[in-house]
């Protein structure tokens, strides 16, 4: 049923809707599932309590100008999977509170939870496609899986396919790339990684600062060195040649430097100098506020002998 | 081995709660167990106790949509509601969701349509399989740190009287990005009349001059309570995957494009703080040398540490500049300096 998508749209989806859908899973399952009462025996009911897990179902919402379509935030929905029914004056309901609050989106499609996609979503599919011609299918994967390596979320759009002779609907794969603004960024990687607390000592924040490009700049030596390995077990005649992949690489190559203009090292080195001048400041605050302290514990040490003349205050 | 005692020592001193391996009893937090809520609302065990809440838990979903929401309403304050429930001496911040409200300066009230959208809203997160109550209010304070106006006081002790339990947050997304961590405070006030037992010092954070009386009234009257986060189990797993496609983000940010503005705004805000200091040291050196002098000489290591913060943050930012321009940029100019030699690639 999924094949890769034609429709030439590119996706872009904010980790806030992941974490949401996630939440959305875990409140219904611990609903549905009451977790035992005591934390002892958690290991041993555990096992047990391996029913099935409930499926939900929201929409999502964002923006599409031209050809990129972002997904910003999503909510949830009341379906009726026994008779296929969703419940239109929630959608109806919640759609407006949303637009009070976000007035630039618009619903984009909408989301479940599963492993693959099946025949009954389309369905639902059907039924949002009077608020959006073509709308999404956002699909997570809630099992844990420790070896997994890629998010286990799959964006869905629908075509219409002409099988046995019949134009049906059915669902293809479309790829998709995380977009982020900064303050998400950020809040994100406070809750993924362990962060400092507030305050905390420069050294820290320096050490935090710099582990965490640390650590961005070794994935990206990782993924340099796999096209390295591939590159050389191409040469060697390990794996066929694949000149499409070869162009690729050679253009990815070609990039580098980024930029090389006059103007950008101008700017470069004037925000350089910024820095290095605002560095100059603090350090003479710094400095001043030192001397400061010193001429006054000075005055206080020696004053006691100027009041019975002599020295005039050393100020 | 040594950087995994020192990754240890480093979140001892840092209070994190790590999350442990995915165990399915730490997912309980997510229950919403009806019975004891009602109970604990008819215990009311605040009720004697001002400083009853000492605690509390925001989940990594509840963070994420309110540090968004405040970031998007740039130099305006928003403000939202927070759901949640109480756990002991804990309130445990589930959700929060936005309110459409437009706020100006200090003062952001709700107004009759945010009420109807507040009740709505909780009617069909009924219905969704959310059951949670409301359990506070957040706000942004765009660029000038978390802590509580005169307006927020006056609207938490309000809040304290008729909606218990309820908790104020105030998030800083101006900080937020500058500082590269979440800028964050939770509050509570005192009754009025209470006199809190113990002169304990917050931490220190700087207060822009013409805000400055405002907090300084009313900093007495309200404490601030311990923050710490957690996720579920599927959470951890889906934050750790997203890292596979995020470092991108985390080279590719630029924080000193984003953060000129404000960079800018402390600056200058420094420099009055600067004079005034100056005026007081003239004036008082006239005056009796004695406990006026340790007055100017705090306020002048205030500026001190102030300029420090700004300094370090601008200097992180030219790091992650510099780095990138060496991996990125540094090519061009090595090849520049040898001599060319034929690059396989080119005649390839």
């Amino acid at each position: 049923m999924a094949s890769s998508s034609s429709s030439g749209l590119t996706f872009k989806l904010h980790p806030l809707v992941i974490v949401n859908i996630s939440d959305h899973y875990t409140r219904v399952k611990s609903q549905t599932n009451p977790p035992p009462l005591t934390s002892t025996s958690a290991t041993v009911n555990g096992v047990e309590h391996q029913q099935q897990a409930p499926r939900v179902y929201g929409c999502v919402i964002g923006v599409q100008r031209g050809r990129t379509v972002e997904i910003f935030n999503n909510f949830e929905l009341l379906y009726d999977p026994s008779t296929h029914s969703l419940d239109r004056p929630f959608l109806e309901k919640k759609q407006e509170l949303y637009k009070k609050v976000f007035p630039h989106f618009y619903i984009l499609g909408w989301y479940s939870t599963g492993s693959d996609a099946q025949e009954s979503d389309m369905h639902i599919h059907k039924a949002l496609m009077d608020i959006n011609e073509s709308p999404l299918y956002v699909l997570l994967n809630p099992t844990i899986n420790p070896a997994q390596k890629d998010l286990p979320v799959t964006i869905y759009e629908s075509e219409l396919h002409v099988i046995d002779g019949i134009p049906q609907l059915i669902f293809v794969r479309s790829s998709y790339t995380i977009e982020t603004v900064e303050a998400e960024r950020i809040s994100v990687d406070h809750v993924a990684h362990l962060k400092p607390s507030d305050g905390g000592s420069a050294a820290t924040q320096l050490a935090a600062h710099l582990t965490g490009i640390h650590s961005a700049i070794k994935m990206l030596n990782s993924r340099i060195r796999v096209l390295h390995h591939y590159l050389v077990g191409m040469q060697k005649g390990d794996i066929p040649c694949e000149n499409s992949l070869l162009r690729q690489v050679s253009s990815l190559l070609r990039r580098l430097p980024a930029i090389e203009s006059e103007k950008f090292q101008d700017d470069f080195l004037m925000e350089y100098n910024d820095t290095l001048l605002i560095t100059y400041l603090a350090m003479f605050t710094n400095c001043s506020s030192t001397m400061n302290e010193l001429v006054d514990k000075f005055n206080t040490a020696y004053d006691r002998h100027s009041r019975r003349g002599g020295r005039t205050a050393f100020i | 081995m040594d950087s995994a005692v020192a990754q240890k020592t480093w979140e001892l001193e840092n209070n994190i709660l790590a999350a442990e391996a995915p165990d399915p009893s730490s997912d309980s937090i997510f229950h919403y167990d009806e019975v004891a809520q009602a109970k604990f609302l008819k215990d009311k065990p605040w009720a004697n106790d001002p400083h009853f809440f000492k605690r509390v838990k925001i989940s990594a979903l509840a963070l994420l949509k309110m540090v968004v929401h405040a970031r998007s309403g740039g130099t305006i304050e928003v403000m939202g509601l927070m759901q949640g429930k109480t756990d002991g001496d804990a309130i445990i911040v589930m959700d929060a969701f936005a309110l459409p409200v437009e706020g100006t300066e200090t003062r952001v009230n709700a107004q009759a349509d945010a009420y109807e959208y507040m009740v709505d809203y909780s009617q069909t997160n009924k219905q969704a399989g959310r059951l949670e109550n409301v359990v506070g209010w957040y706000h942004s304070h765009p660029g000038y740190g978390c802590w509580l106006s005169g307006i927020d006081v006056s609207t938490q002790m309000l809040n304290q009287q008729f909606q218990e339990p309820f908790l104020a947050v105030v998030i800083d997304p101006t900080r937020t990005v500058s500082a590269g961590k979440v800028d964050i405070g939770a509050f509570r006030t005192y009754p009025e009349g209470y006199k809190p037992p113990d002169d304990h010092t917050s931490e220190y954070q700087t207060i822009p001059l013409n805000k400055i009386e405002d907090f300084g009234v009313h900093c007495k009257q309200y404490y601030a309570l311990n923050i710490t986060y957690f996720k579920s189990s599927l959470d951890s797993h889906l934050l750790d995957l997203l890292w596979n496609k995020y470092w991108v983000n985390t080279l590719s940010s630029s924080p000193l494009l984003g953060n000129g503005d404000y960079v800018a705004g402390q600056i200058s805000d420094l420099a009055e703080k600067l004079e005034q200091a100056e005026n007081q040291l003239i004036h008082s050196r006239i005056g009796p040398l004695g406990t006026s002098r340790k007055k100017e000489e705090s306020q002048l290591a205030k500026i001190t540490r102030d300029s420090s913060k700004i300094t370090v943050e601008q200097v992180h930012g030219l790091m992650s500049q510099v780095l990138k321009n060496i991996l990125f940029n540094s090519v061009g100019q090595q090849n520049r300096n040898e001599q060319p030699v034929s690059d396989p690639m080119i005649e390839a």
